[in-house]
Protein backbone atom coordinates (compact mmCIF):
# COMPACT_ATOMS: atom_id res chain seq x y z
CA UNK A 1 0.00 0.00 0.00
CA UNK A 2 1.93 2.95 -1.25
CA UNK A 3 0.83 6.09 -1.94
CA UNK A 4 2.64 7.09 -5.72
CA UNK A 5 3.73 10.73 -6.87
CA UNK A 6 0.95 13.23 -7.71
CA UNK A 7 -2.05 12.14 -6.35
CA UNK A 8 -2.40 14.39 -3.61
CA UNK A 9 -1.35 18.82 -3.57
CA UNK A 10 2.47 19.67 -2.80
CA UNK A 11 1.66 20.89 0.43
CA UNK A 12 0.12 18.07 2.03
CA UNK A 13 3.70 15.74 0.41
CA UNK A 14 5.67 19.16 1.95
CA UNK A 15 3.60 18.23 5.41
CA UNK A 16 5.01 14.48 4.68
CA UNK A 17 8.01 15.01 4.55
CA UNK A 18 8.10 17.60 7.64
CA UNK A 19 6.08 15.09 9.87
CA UNK A 20 8.39 12.06 8.66
CA UNK A 21 11.74 13.67 9.76
CA UNK A 22 10.54 14.73 13.13
CA UNK A 23 9.08 11.15 13.93
CA UNK A 24 13.11 9.93 12.59
CA UNK A 25 14.77 12.98 14.22
CA UNK A 26 12.58 11.93 17.58
CA UNK A 27 13.84 8.01 16.86
CA UNK A 28 17.63 9.05 15.85
CA UNK A 29 17.15 10.86 19.49
CA UNK A 30 16.06 8.05 21.25
CA UNK A 31 19.09 5.55 19.28
CA UNK A 32 21.69 7.71 20.50
CA UNK A 33 20.86 7.31 23.96
CA UNK A 34 21.43 4.10 23.63
CA UNK A 35 24.82 2.12 24.71
CA UNK A 36 26.10 1.06 21.47
CA UNK A 37 23.89 2.24 18.46
CA UNK A 38 27.12 1.90 16.08
CA UNK A 39 26.84 -2.29 17.02
CA UNK A 40 23.47 -2.25 16.34
CA UNK A 41 23.52 -1.18 12.87
CA UNK A 42 24.67 -4.54 10.65
CA UNK A 43 21.64 -6.34 12.79
CA UNK A 44 19.08 -3.75 12.01
CA UNK A 45 20.65 -3.61 8.36
CA UNK A 46 19.90 -7.56 7.85
CA UNK A 47 16.72 -7.69 9.72
CA UNK A 48 15.82 -4.36 7.47
CA UNK A 49 16.56 -6.50 4.40
CA UNK A 50 14.70 -9.79 5.41
CA UNK A 51 11.65 -7.58 5.75
CA UNK A 52 12.09 -6.23 2.43
CA UNK A 53 12.90 -8.87 0.87
CA UNK A 54 9.80 -11.10 2.39
CA UNK A 55 7.61 -7.78 1.10
CA UNK A 56 8.04 -8.36 -2.40
CA UNK A 57 7.22 -11.93 -2.32
CA UNK A 58 3.79 -12.61 -2.81
CA UNK A 59 1.72 -15.04 0.04
CA UNK A 60 -1.28 -16.48 -0.71
CA UNK A 61 -4.22 -15.36 1.20
CA UNK A 62 -7.52 -16.92 0.11
CA UNK A 63 -9.08 -15.72 -2.51
CA UNK A 64 -5.87 -14.16 -4.14
CA UNK A 65 -1.85 -13.32 -3.01
CA UNK A 66 -0.54 -10.89 -1.11
CA UNK A 67 2.41 -8.88 -0.03
CA UNK A 68 3.08 -8.56 3.29
CA UNK A 69 3.84 -5.08 4.79
CA UNK A 70 5.40 -5.86 8.33
CA UNK A 71 5.30 -2.65 10.01
CA UNK A 72 4.09 -4.12 13.00
CA UNK A 73 6.65 -7.05 13.03
CA UNK A 74 9.40 -4.22 12.40
CA UNK A 75 7.95 -2.26 15.24
CA UNK A 76 8.10 -5.31 17.48
CA UNK A 77 11.61 -6.37 16.43
CA UNK A 78 13.07 -2.95 15.65
CA UNK A 79 11.87 -0.50 18.33
CA UNK A 80 12.96 3.01 17.51
CA UNK A 81 15.25 1.78 14.87
CA UNK A 82 11.93 0.50 12.98
CA UNK A 83 11.62 4.25 11.61
CA UNK A 84 14.96 5.10 9.77
CA UNK A 85 14.68 1.24 8.79
CA UNK A 86 11.33 1.97 7.14
CA UNK A 87 12.33 5.40 5.33
CA UNK A 88 15.37 3.50 3.85
CA UNK A 89 13.14 1.09 2.61
CA UNK A 90 10.30 3.17 0.94
CA UNK A 91 13.16 5.19 -0.81
CA UNK A 92 14.84 1.90 -2.31
CA UNK A 93 11.41 0.89 -3.36
CA UNK A 94 10.84 3.50 -5.51
CA UNK A 95 14.31 3.97 -6.86
CA UNK A 96 14.22 -0.05 -7.67
CA UNK A 97 11.06 -1.08 -8.24
CA UNK A 98 8.69 2.33 -8.87
CA UNK A 99 6.29 1.31 -5.46
CA UNK A 100 5.47 4.84 -4.28
CA UNK A 101 7.08 8.04 -5.06
CA UNK A 102 9.79 10.32 -4.40
CA UNK A 103 6.81 13.45 -3.55
CA UNK A 104 5.01 10.57 -1.35
CA UNK A 105 8.02 9.72 0.35
CA UNK A 106 7.21 11.81 3.45
CA UNK A 107 3.99 10.63 3.83
CA UNK A 108 3.56 6.83 3.01
CA UNK A 109 6.88 6.84 5.73
CA UNK A 110 4.15 8.09 7.82
CA UNK A 111 1.53 5.62 6.66
CA UNK A 112 3.77 2.65 7.88
CA UNK A 113 6.39 4.37 10.33
CA UNK A 114 3.55 5.43 13.08
CA UNK A 115 2.14 1.95 12.88
CA UNK A 116 5.16 0.51 13.06
CA UNK A 117 5.75 2.49 16.35
CA UNK A 118 2.57 1.66 17.39
CA UNK A 119 3.31 -1.66 17.42
CA UNK A 120 6.20 -1.32 19.66
CA UNK A 121 4.29 0.81 22.31
CA UNK A 122 2.00 -2.27 22.44
CA UNK A 123 4.53 -4.73 22.34
CA UNK A 124 6.28 -2.89 25.02
CA UNK A 125 3.39 -2.38 27.09
CA UNK A 126 1.61 -5.78 26.90
CA UNK A 127 4.25 -8.04 25.30
CA UNK A 128 5.53 -9.53 28.44
CA UNK A 129 2.20 -10.94 29.60
CA UNK A 130 0.57 -11.69 26.72
CA UNK A 131 2.74 -12.51 24.23
CA UNK A 132 0.41 -14.01 21.92
CA UNK A 133 -2.08 -11.11 21.91
CA UNK A 134 0.47 -8.51 21.86
CA UNK A 135 1.72 -10.05 18.63
CA UNK A 136 -0.96 -10.56 16.63
CA UNK A 137 -2.36 -7.11 17.78
CA UNK A 138 0.70 -5.99 16.39
CA UNK A 139 0.73 -7.17 13.33
CA UNK A 140 -2.84 -7.34 12.47
CA UNK A 141 -3.39 -3.57 13.97
CA UNK A 142 -0.66 -2.02 12.56
CA UNK A 143 -1.93 -2.80 9.03
CA UNK A 144 -5.24 -1.64 10.62
CA UNK A 145 -3.36 1.63 11.10
CA UNK A 146 -2.18 2.11 8.23
CA UNK A 147 -5.55 1.69 6.21
CA UNK A 148 -6.54 4.40 8.00
CA UNK A 149 -4.05 6.72 7.26
CA UNK A 150 -3.92 6.04 3.59
CA UNK A 151 -7.23 6.91 3.34
CA UNK A 152 -7.70 9.46 5.68
CA UNK A 153 -4.62 11.08 3.30
CA UNK A 154 -6.16 9.99 -0.03
CA UNK A 155 -9.71 11.57 0.94
CA UNK A 156 -8.21 14.55 2.37
CA UNK A 157 -6.02 15.05 -0.65
CA UNK A 158 -8.07 14.21 -3.87
CA UNK A 159 -9.36 17.13 -5.74
CA UNK A 160 -12.41 18.53 -4.67
CA UNK A 161 -14.30 17.84 -7.92
CA UNK A 162 -13.57 13.85 -7.62
CA UNK A 163 -17.27 12.80 -6.10
CA UNK A 164 -17.35 12.41 -2.67
CA UNK A 165 -19.57 9.37 -2.43
CA UNK A 166 -17.44 7.61 -4.97
CA UNK A 167 -14.41 8.29 -3.29
CA UNK A 168 -15.51 6.54 -0.12
CA UNK A 169 -16.60 3.83 -1.97
CA UNK A 170 -13.74 3.44 -3.74
CA UNK A 171 -11.77 3.96 -0.43
CA UNK A 172 -14.15 0.94 1.51
CA UNK A 173 -13.59 -1.37 -1.38
CA UNK A 174 -9.80 -1.37 -1.09
CA UNK A 175 -10.23 -1.45 2.79
CA UNK A 176 -12.40 -4.30 2.18
CA UNK A 177 -9.96 -5.79 0.50
CA UNK A 178 -7.21 -4.86 3.27
CA UNK A 179 -8.89 -6.52 5.79
CA UNK A 180 -7.61 -10.31 5.03
CA UNK A 181 -4.44 -9.14 4.63
CA UNK A 182 -4.56 -7.36 8.33
CA UNK A 183 -5.66 -11.09 9.46
CA UNK A 184 -3.15 -12.92 7.95
CA UNK A 185 -0.15 -10.61 9.29
CA UNK A 186 -1.79 -11.34 12.39
CA UNK A 187 -1.37 -14.67 12.06
CA UNK A 188 1.96 -14.47 10.69
CA UNK A 189 2.91 -12.20 13.63
CA UNK A 190 2.08 -13.99 16.01
CA UNK A 191 3.04 -17.56 15.00
CA UNK A 192 6.51 -16.01 13.93
CA UNK A 193 7.42 -14.54 17.83
CA UNK A 194 5.71 -17.64 19.53
CA UNK A 195 9.13 -19.09 17.08
CA UNK A 196 11.45 -16.10 18.06
CA UNK A 197 10.91 -16.52 21.72
CA UNK A 198 11.52 -19.88 22.05
CA UNK A 199 14.22 -20.30 19.06
CA UNK A 200 16.17 -16.72 19.05
CA UNK A 201 14.94 -14.85 22.16
CA UNK A 202 17.53 -12.17 21.67
CA UNK A 203 15.57 -10.91 18.72
CA UNK A 204 12.33 -10.07 20.46
CA UNK A 205 13.44 -7.57 22.57
CA UNK A 206 10.91 -6.84 25.22
CA UNK A 207 9.22 -10.16 24.81
CA UNK B 1 22.40 16.70 -16.72
CA UNK B 2 23.83 13.57 -18.05
CA UNK B 3 27.11 14.54 -16.36
CA UNK B 4 26.02 15.56 -12.97
CA UNK B 5 27.01 13.67 -9.53
CA UNK B 6 24.70 11.88 -7.98
CA UNK B 7 24.28 14.12 -4.56
CA UNK B 8 22.81 16.69 -7.51
CA UNK B 9 21.03 14.36 -9.49
CA UNK B 10 19.13 13.84 -6.13
CA UNK B 11 18.74 17.90 -5.62
CA UNK B 12 17.22 18.10 -9.27
CA UNK B 13 15.12 14.66 -9.01
CA UNK B 14 13.28 16.55 -5.72
CA UNK B 15 13.37 20.03 -7.62
CA UNK B 16 11.63 18.86 -10.84
CA UNK B 17 9.34 16.34 -8.89
CA UNK B 18 8.26 18.48 -6.33
CA UNK B 19 7.82 21.90 -9.41
CA UNK B 20 5.83 19.23 -11.31
CA UNK B 21 3.96 18.10 -8.03
CA UNK B 22 2.44 21.62 -7.32
CA UNK B 23 1.08 21.84 -11.31
CA UNK B 24 -2.92 22.45 -10.36
CA UNK B 25 -3.91 23.29 -13.93
CA UNK B 26 -4.59 21.08 -17.11
CA UNK B 27 -3.29 24.35 -19.40
CA UNK B 28 0.01 23.81 -18.09
CA UNK B 29 0.14 19.81 -18.43
CA UNK B 30 1.79 19.97 -22.12
CA UNK B 31 4.43 21.92 -20.80
CA UNK B 32 5.08 19.58 -17.74
CA UNK B 33 5.14 16.49 -20.35
CA UNK B 34 7.72 18.16 -22.77
CA UNK B 35 9.96 18.77 -19.98
CA UNK B 36 10.04 14.85 -18.71
CA UNK B 37 10.33 14.38 -22.13
CA UNK B 38 13.55 16.58 -22.50
CA UNK B 39 14.89 15.02 -19.23
CA UNK B 40 14.76 12.02 -20.35
CA UNK B 41 16.03 12.32 -23.60
CA UNK B 42 19.14 14.63 -21.84
CA UNK B 43 19.69 11.78 -19.76
CA UNK B 44 19.85 8.66 -21.92
CA UNK B 45 18.96 5.08 -20.73
CA UNK B 46 14.99 6.19 -21.94
CA UNK B 47 14.70 1.96 -22.56
CA UNK B 48 15.59 1.61 -19.02
CA UNK B 49 13.16 4.75 -17.84
CA UNK B 50 10.10 3.15 -20.37
CA UNK B 51 11.10 -0.49 -18.94
CA UNK B 52 10.35 0.63 -15.34
CA UNK B 53 7.24 2.80 -15.91
CA UNK B 54 5.17 0.27 -16.86
CA UNK B 55 3.70 -0.05 -12.80
CA UNK B 56 3.42 3.41 -13.01
CA UNK B 57 1.77 3.68 -16.13
CA UNK B 58 -1.05 0.59 -15.39
CA UNK B 59 -1.86 3.06 -12.14
CA UNK B 60 -2.14 5.87 -14.50
CA UNK B 61 -4.00 4.10 -16.98
CA UNK B 62 -6.50 3.28 -14.18
CA UNK B 63 -7.02 6.22 -13.28
CA UNK B 64 -7.77 7.68 -16.79
CA UNK B 65 -10.11 4.22 -16.93
CA UNK B 66 -12.43 4.93 -13.60
CA UNK B 67 -12.11 8.41 -12.72
CA UNK B 68 -13.95 10.27 -16.06
CA UNK B 69 -17.03 7.60 -14.78
CA UNK B 70 -17.49 7.64 -11.45
CA UNK B 71 -17.34 11.85 -11.07
CA UNK B 72 -17.90 14.95 -12.10
CA UNK B 73 -21.28 16.62 -12.75
CA UNK B 74 -20.80 17.53 -16.85
CA UNK B 75 -21.99 14.54 -18.91
CA UNK B 76 -19.55 14.21 -22.13
CA UNK B 77 -21.05 11.10 -23.43
CA UNK B 78 -23.28 8.16 -23.20
CA UNK B 79 -21.58 4.41 -23.57
CA UNK B 80 -24.45 2.02 -22.55
CA UNK B 81 -24.60 2.13 -19.11
CA UNK B 82 -21.60 4.51 -18.43
CA UNK B 83 -21.56 7.92 -18.17
CA UNK B 84 -18.71 9.79 -19.21
CA UNK B 85 -17.96 13.14 -17.24
CA UNK B 86 -15.70 16.12 -17.73
CA UNK B 87 -14.56 16.83 -14.69
CA UNK B 88 -13.55 13.27 -13.68
CA UNK B 89 -11.69 13.34 -17.05
CA UNK B 90 -10.25 16.36 -16.38
CA UNK B 91 -9.10 15.04 -13.02
CA UNK B 92 -7.40 11.99 -14.60
CA UNK B 93 -5.65 13.88 -16.77
CA UNK B 94 -4.04 16.31 -14.12
CA UNK B 95 -3.34 13.10 -11.83
CA UNK B 96 -2.15 10.69 -14.35
CA UNK B 97 -0.21 13.68 -16.20
CA UNK B 98 1.94 14.29 -13.21
CA UNK B 99 2.28 11.06 -11.85
CA UNK B 100 4.27 9.62 -15.18
CA UNK B 101 6.02 12.91 -15.68
CA UNK B 102 7.53 12.53 -11.68
CA UNK B 103 8.14 8.95 -12.35
CA UNK B 104 10.16 9.70 -15.65
CA UNK B 105 12.04 12.57 -14.77
CA UNK B 106 13.10 10.73 -11.49
CA UNK B 107 13.87 7.63 -13.17
CA UNK B 108 16.03 9.21 -15.59
CA UNK B 109 17.87 11.11 -13.02
CA UNK B 110 18.30 8.44 -10.84
CA UNK B 111 17.55 4.85 -12.26
CA UNK B 112 20.98 5.33 -14.17
CA UNK B 113 23.00 5.39 -10.89
CA UNK B 114 24.36 1.86 -9.19
CA UNK B 115 23.45 1.12 -5.19
CA UNK B 116 26.65 2.58 -4.17
CA UNK B 117 26.34 5.83 -6.27
CA UNK B 118 23.22 6.16 -4.55
CA UNK B 119 23.83 5.96 -1.05
CA UNK B 120 27.21 8.08 -1.61
CA UNK B 121 24.28 10.65 -3.05
CA UNK B 122 22.31 9.90 0.60
CA UNK B 123 25.50 11.16 2.28
CA UNK B 124 26.18 13.82 0.02
CA UNK B 125 22.93 15.53 1.16
CA UNK B 126 24.09 14.91 4.84
CA UNK B 127 21.44 12.44 5.69
CA UNK B 128 22.21 10.44 8.85
CA UNK B 129 25.34 8.22 9.15
CA UNK B 130 22.58 5.64 10.27
CA UNK B 131 20.40 5.91 7.50
CA UNK B 132 22.66 5.58 4.81
CA UNK B 133 24.75 2.65 6.38
CA UNK B 134 20.93 0.98 6.66
CA UNK B 135 20.83 1.50 3.20
CA UNK B 136 24.18 0.41 1.58
CA UNK B 137 24.25 -2.71 3.64
CA UNK B 138 20.08 -3.80 2.62
CA UNK B 139 21.13 -3.00 -0.80
CA UNK B 140 24.42 -5.22 -0.34
CA UNK B 141 22.30 -8.13 1.06
CA UNK B 142 18.79 -7.70 -0.66
CA UNK B 143 19.48 -10.15 -3.61
CA UNK B 144 20.76 -12.81 -1.36
CA UNK B 145 18.31 -13.07 0.94
CA UNK B 146 15.77 -12.76 -1.50
CA UNK B 147 17.21 -16.07 -3.39
CA UNK B 148 17.28 -17.63 -0.34
CA UNK B 149 13.57 -16.66 0.86
CA UNK B 150 12.44 -17.51 -2.83
CA UNK B 151 14.21 -21.01 -2.37
CA UNK B 152 12.76 -21.59 0.77
CA UNK B 153 9.43 -20.89 -0.53
CA UNK B 154 9.83 -23.35 -3.34
CA UNK B 155 11.43 -26.13 -0.94
CA UNK B 156 8.45 -25.72 1.07
CA UNK B 157 5.73 -26.26 -2.43
CA UNK B 158 7.75 -28.89 -3.55
CA UNK B 159 7.72 -30.69 -0.10
CA UNK B 160 3.71 -30.11 -1.19
CA UNK B 161 3.47 -27.85 1.87
CA UNK B 162 -0.04 -26.65 2.21
CA UNK B 163 -1.93 -23.71 0.71
CA UNK B 164 -4.65 -21.11 1.70
CA UNK B 165 -4.96 -20.25 5.52
CA UNK B 166 -3.16 -23.27 6.44
CA UNK B 167 0.10 -22.14 4.48
CA UNK B 168 -0.05 -18.98 6.63
CA UNK B 169 2.07 -20.58 9.84
CA UNK B 170 4.41 -22.19 7.47
CA UNK B 171 5.09 -18.88 5.98
CA UNK B 172 5.64 -17.21 9.08
CA UNK B 173 8.05 -20.17 10.59
CA UNK B 174 10.02 -19.85 7.01
CA UNK B 175 10.51 -15.85 7.89
CA UNK B 176 11.77 -16.82 11.30
CA UNK B 177 14.14 -18.97 10.03
CA UNK B 178 15.51 -16.76 7.84
CA UNK B 179 15.70 -13.83 10.44
CA UNK B 180 17.66 -16.00 12.52
CA UNK B 181 20.12 -16.40 9.73
CA UNK B 182 20.44 -12.54 9.41
CA UNK B 183 20.88 -11.89 13.01
CA UNK B 184 24.02 -14.83 12.57
CA UNK B 185 25.31 -13.30 9.56
CA UNK B 186 25.00 -9.28 11.80
CA UNK B 187 27.58 -10.77 14.18
CA UNK B 188 29.81 -11.90 11.35
CA UNK B 189 29.47 -8.70 9.26
CA UNK B 190 29.64 -6.48 12.55
CA UNK B 191 32.55 -8.16 13.15
CA UNK B 192 34.51 -7.17 9.80
CA UNK B 193 33.09 -3.98 9.66
CA UNK B 194 35.15 -3.17 13.05
CA UNK B 195 37.93 -5.17 11.87
CA UNK B 196 38.08 -2.56 9.34
CA UNK B 197 37.71 0.23 10.79
CA UNK B 198 34.13 1.41 10.78
CA UNK B 199 33.24 4.33 13.49
CA UNK B 200 36.77 5.01 13.66
CA UNK B 201 36.69 8.07 11.54
CA UNK B 202 38.18 7.08 8.70
CA UNK B 203 35.95 7.54 6.15
CA UNK B 204 36.95 10.17 3.50
CA UNK B 205 36.09 13.73 3.52
CA UNK B 206 33.20 14.93 1.20
CA UNK B 207 34.17 16.01 -2.48
CA UNK B 208 32.45 19.82 -3.52
CA UNK B 209 29.90 20.08 -5.70
CA UNK B 210 31.44 20.68 -9.02
CA UNK B 211 31.00 23.60 -11.30
CA UNK B 212 28.93 21.57 -13.50
CA UNK B 213 26.78 20.47 -10.50
CA UNK B 214 25.86 23.91 -9.88
CA UNK B 215 24.86 24.81 -13.44
CA UNK B 216 22.51 21.69 -13.47
CA UNK B 217 21.05 22.42 -10.15
CA UNK B 218 20.57 26.17 -10.93
CA UNK B 219 18.68 25.36 -14.13
CA UNK B 220 16.81 22.92 -12.52
CA UNK B 221 15.77 25.07 -10.21
CA UNK B 222 15.17 27.65 -12.60
CA UNK B 223 12.71 25.32 -14.23
CA UNK B 224 10.98 24.20 -11.64
CA UNK B 225 9.68 27.64 -10.59
CA UNK B 226 8.81 28.23 -14.27
CA UNK B 227 6.59 25.60 -14.17
CA UNK B 228 5.05 26.71 -10.64
CA UNK B 229 4.67 30.72 -12.37
CA UNK B 230 3.39 29.56 -15.71
CA UNK B 231 0.43 27.23 -13.75
CA UNK B 232 -0.07 29.97 -11.67
CA UNK B 233 -0.56 32.59 -15.23
CA UNK B 234 -2.49 30.36 -17.43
Amino acid sequence: MHLPDGIVPVDMALAGYAASAGLVALALHRIKALPDPQAEIPRVAMLTTVFFAASLIAVPVPPASVHLMLAGLMGVMLGWFALPAIMVGLFLQAMLFGHGGITALGLNGLILGAPALLAFGLWRQIGGRWPDVAAFLAGSGAVLAALALFAAIVLAGLPAVIDAGAERMALLVLIAAHLPLALAEGVIVMTLLRVLRRVEPRLVPHG
Amino acid sequence: MAEASPRARLVIALLLAFGIASVQGLAVLPWVIALAVAVVLACGHSRLVLRRMRGPAALALGLALVLPLISGGAVLAQLGPLTLRLEGLQAAALIAGRLLAIVAVTLALLAPLTPLQLVAGLRGLRLPALMSDLALLTLRYLDEVRTDLRRAQLARQLRGGRGGWHALPDHARLLATSLIRAQARSERLWAAMRLRGYGAGLAPPLAPLQARDWAAITGAAILACGVIWLDRIL
